[in-house]
């Protein structure tokens, strides 16, 4: 029985597994360590982004999707870019309708249905999982949407290589009342715990007050 | 054919419209409702063909529930005017308008709101505003009478105003008056 699911991937398994998805989300735990962060204030998006080869320039990994959205991703850096496009589509496409910033969660909910899409057919799911960070008229928003299609919604966030340990030190530094400088500091800290040692992370903020997502120049060693 | 207007104060919106609707120069119905509610809060007044006003109307209303389902808040004024125009300059552009002019008034956030929407999905918004056929005449006693302080009861008496009077000279308005005032407590904060 068990053999027949090789030419079967795209159903369910003896266990009612998707073993499509669950391999998409093994290539989301290969990709670079990366971490969100959101208090009632703001919410920041930190990623590692050292080259992985000598001579190499950082790849772009804390994307812009709207002024008041930004987002991040690991896995299939192909794969990220896609649906960074995507939500950007959706995002102007709100504003051409309504002439509003869109609001973060009809934002997430849009790159859910997308992902969830490509697990009912026979193709290949995304491997990578995206977080995206927010403010709109609810407040701040920290999102991760997975190749399933799942969301979540919560304080502190943490995916690809080591995500375990990285969200580990997140939730051991976390406090509410934690400061923009703080909270990056925290991030970075988590992802160098995660990776043993000094390495190069790329920062983005939304804050409340501003309702403007920013990415912050590059932290840590170069080369 | 129809007068409407719409009135923005500070206290809130007024609608008001004639109850005629023609058939060329035959009245096919005398008690007809111009004004619909597409929530507590905001109201659209019609003008045109009556079928496409209709039609219009509640996918509005439909499109506005989905949204504010989909991310937990209601639409703005603003918001609903840009989707209903949104909505009429893409049929418009596929060479199936809606034959209608509308007046969209509402409470917010941000105060009281009237806009126009036109059958070419164009949005404007003014302190008052009028469409339809007799809206000439109707504009001619809100540029007279219209005060940016005025109250909402002396808002809604002038609509009304405009309105009788544009039923006075125009065959296509008639048959009496509806008015209805949004007063700007009727919105309230969604915590």
């Amino acid at each position: 029985m068990a053999s027949d699911m090789g030419r079967m991937p795209f159903f369910y398994n003896q266990e009612g597994r998707l073993i499509q998805v669950d391999s998409a989300l093994q290539a989301v735990s290969r990709g670079s360590t990366t971490v969100g962060l959101r208090t009632k204030e703001f919410a920041v998006l930190s990623s590692q982004v050292r080259p992985t080869r000598a001579l190499l320039d950082a790849a772009e990994k804390i994307f812009v999707v709207d002024e008041h959205v930004g987002a991040t991703g690991s896995g299939y850096i192909g794969d990220v870019n896609t649906l960074i496009d995507d939500v950007r589509i959706a995002a102007q496409r709100h504003r051409l309708v309504y002439d509003t910033p869109i609001d973060v969660g009809t934002l997430s909910r849009g790159l859910s249905e997308f992902l969830h899409t490509f697990t009912m057919h026979p193709v290949r799911p995304f491997g990578a999982s995206v977080i995206l960070a927010g403010a709109d008229e609810l407040g701040v928003h920290l999102i991760q949407v997975d190749p399933s299609g799942t969301t979540f919604r919560g304080q502190g966030f943490a995916i690809g290589k080591d995500a375990d340990p990285a969200l580990e030190a997140i939730s051991q530094g976390y406090r509410p009342e934690l400061t923009v400088d703080e909270a990056l500091a925290l991030t970075t800290r988590a992802i160098e715990a995660a990776n043993g040692g000094k390495t190069q992370v790329e920062h983005g903020v939304v804050r409340l007050g501003t309702k403007r997502f920013e990415r912050l120049p590059l932290s840590g060693v170069v080369g | 054919m129809t007068t409407t207007v719409g009135i923005r104060t500070k206290e809130g919106a007024v609608l008001a419209a004639d109850k005629r609707a023609s058939k060329g120069f035959f009245v096919g119905a005398k008690a007809v409702q111009k004004i619909f509610p597409l929530d507590e809060r905001t109201a659209v007044a019609i003008a045109g063909q009556l079928s496409d006003a209709e039609y219009l109307v509640n996918l509005a209303k439909a499109e506005r529930r989905l949204l504010a389902l989909r991310r937990g808040y209601p639409l703005n004024v603003r918001e609903t005017t840009k989707l209903l125009s949104s909505i009429i300059y893409s049929a418009m552009k596929s060479y199936n308008p809606f034959f209608v002019e509308l007046v969209v008034a509402g409470v917010d956030k941000e105060g009281a709101h009237v806009y126009t929407n036109d059958m070419s999905g164009a949005l404007t918004s003014e302190p008052f505003m009028s469409s339809g056929s007799g809206s000439p005449v109707a504009y001619g006693v809100l540029e007279q009478g219209y005060k940016p302080d005025m109250t909402l009861d002396e808002a809604s008496r002038l609509g009304e105003a405009a309105v009788r009077a544009a039923m006075e000279r125009d065959p296509g308005s008639g048959n009496g008056v509806d008015v209805l005032a949004l007063g700007n407590s009727l919105h309230r904060e969604v915590n």
